[in-house]
């Protein structure tokens, strides 16, 4: 089973979920739309684009929970025809994440909602109270490097 | 900020287009992604309203290659620019990392520009982000319309750049201007990541 | 306002040693209705208890048995027990000394009374 996390702690509660759940997908990611955690995807681009959809997803049904209901909704499931998607936030000390899983008939609503109250609590008590420090990743002269990787991108290499 | 995976030597960065409505931000993705070779990008996301005007967001996802060791991926995000999405661009601008905005060069259009700007400040404000913290880069698009109907980059930038930001004159449908803006807004998002945090 | 289940579920969870009765959609594993001891978890029972059915209803059509129509799954400390029709799973929780086969009996006919 592959995931990949962004930070370590997300890895044992999410790979709990996956093996119990049993599902097809899992992301775990910032409202903003950046990945923190991942399984199930291929290509890398395409998590970032089902993490943009996503946060639009929460975000947009958290504003009209708020205006219908006075506070933004739980959780979201659209079943699909093969597939089915269930997405809800998971709160921690580290911050609020979004929780996208995408199930088959393997699996089913009821125990998707199940394993993902177990995620929550397990994603909580595993979160650290601080967040890894800022420190400098690149080199200062990154800029050459910059340029020829954008020049070839753009077929001006 | 943007995210650094350092167990996969990754960082991924959220870009946002602002402006005002038809001011060429979509634009400005088309281009990038006809440019970009389909190993090096994701599918391009639009969520238009059916006349395609952005409803919600534009989304590109772009493997820039390896910097310093690390897989470098931008995330970049258009938001609406018709006034009535305001909820939406607060939504979008969350955890942008860096922004570009987009002017419609057009002399008729420098009040949309000024207050699509001031939007901009206001929103990043709300968001209790610092505007100047935050890397911006303006480009100036349509410069490719005739003299008489649009404004020079110096005359937008008395408008407009007071921090005197990196600015770019564009013509987004054809390419001037977009990878010169693109290449600015990593340089800027990228340095934040060079230099250590006090 | 009081579902259709009720009464049966009311009914079922009379009888000696049943802790829980209830009615779950077989696919989304939710609780459509239940009558529940206090201590029980409705939720986690039908959504676990709906896959076991599901699977074992899958078991006995792969297997050539035809139609499945009681499951009864015996645990240290009880036993649970599930009927299917159409959509629907009847679900009960019992303690090991409830008499299984009058509850059997009464299952069968109140999950062929469900919609």
């Amino acid at each position: 089973m592959s995931i990949t996390t962004v930070e370590t702690w997300v890895e044992p509660p999410l790979r709990k979920f996956v093996e119990e759940a049993r599902t097809v997908l899992a992301l775990l990611l910032h409202p903003s739309g950046q990945v923190v955690a991942q399984f199930g995807f291929v290509r890398a681009v395409d998590v970032m684009s089902a993490c943009a959809l996503a946060a639009a997803i929460h975000a947009s049904a958290g504003e009209l929970g708020k205006q219908l209901e006075g506070k933004a909704f739980r959780g979201l499931h659209h079943p699909g025809r093969e597939r089915q998607l269930y997405l809800a936030e998971a709160a921690t000390q580290r911050g609020n994440f979004i929780f996208l899983t995408v199930f088959d008939q393997e699996s089913s609503l009821g125990l998707v909602r199940l394993y993902f109250d177990e995620f929550c609590k397990n994603l909580a008590a595993a979160a650290p109270a601080e967040a890894r420090r800022a420190e400098p990743v690149i080199e200062e002269s990154f800029e050459g490097e910059l340029n020829r990787n954008l020049a070839a991108l753009f077929g001006r290499g | 900020m943007s995210l650094v995976n350092y167990a996969t030597r990754e960082i991924t960065c959220k870009i946002v287009y602002y402006g005002p409505g038809r001011s060429g931000k979509t634009t400005n993705l088309h281009y990038i992604y006809g440019q970009v070779p389909d190993e090096r990008k994701g599918k391009m996301v639009s969520l238009a309203t059916q006349t395609d005007r952005t409803l919600f967001f534009d989304f590109l996802p772009l493997d820039l290659g390896t910097i310093s060791g690390f897989t470098t991926k931008f995330q970049l995000y258009t938001v609406p620019g018709q006034v009535y999405y305001q909820t939406t661009r607060k939504l979008v601008l969350q955890g942008a990392d860096g922004v570009v905005f987009v002017a419609d060069s057009q002399a008729r259009q420098l009040d949309e520009n000024i207050e699509s700007f001031q939007d901009l400040h206001a929103n990043l404000a709300e968001q209790g982000i610092d505007a100047r913290a935050v890397p911006l880069v303006i480009q100036y698009n349509k410069q490719d319309l005739p003299r008489d109907l649009v404004l020079t980059p110096a005359e937008l930038n008395d408008a407009l750049n007071f921090r005197g930001v990196p600015e770019f004159g564009a013509d987004a449908l054809h390419g001037p201007g977009v990878f010169e803006t693109l290449r600015s807004i990593s340089e800027l998002v990228l340095k934040r990541l060079s230099t250590p945090v006090r | 306002m009081s579902s259709p289940f009720a009464t049966a579920l009311a009914a079922l969870t009379r009888q000696r040693g049943v802790r829980a009765s209830l009615v779950v959609d077989e696919n989304d594993g939710i609780v459509v209705d239940s009558n529940l001891q206090i201590g029980q978890d409705g939720d986690r029972v039908a959504a676990l208890a709906a896959s076991l059915y599901r699977k074992a209803r899958l078991s006995a059509r792969a297997a050539r048995l035809g139609t499945a129509t009681f499951m009864q799954l015996e645990a240290e400390r009880g036993r649970i027990c599930a009927a299917g029709h159409n959509d629907l799973v009847l679900v009960v929780v019992a303690d090991p000394a409830a008499n299984i086969g009058m509850i059997r009996v009464e299952m069968i006919k109140a999950a062929g009374a469900l919609p």
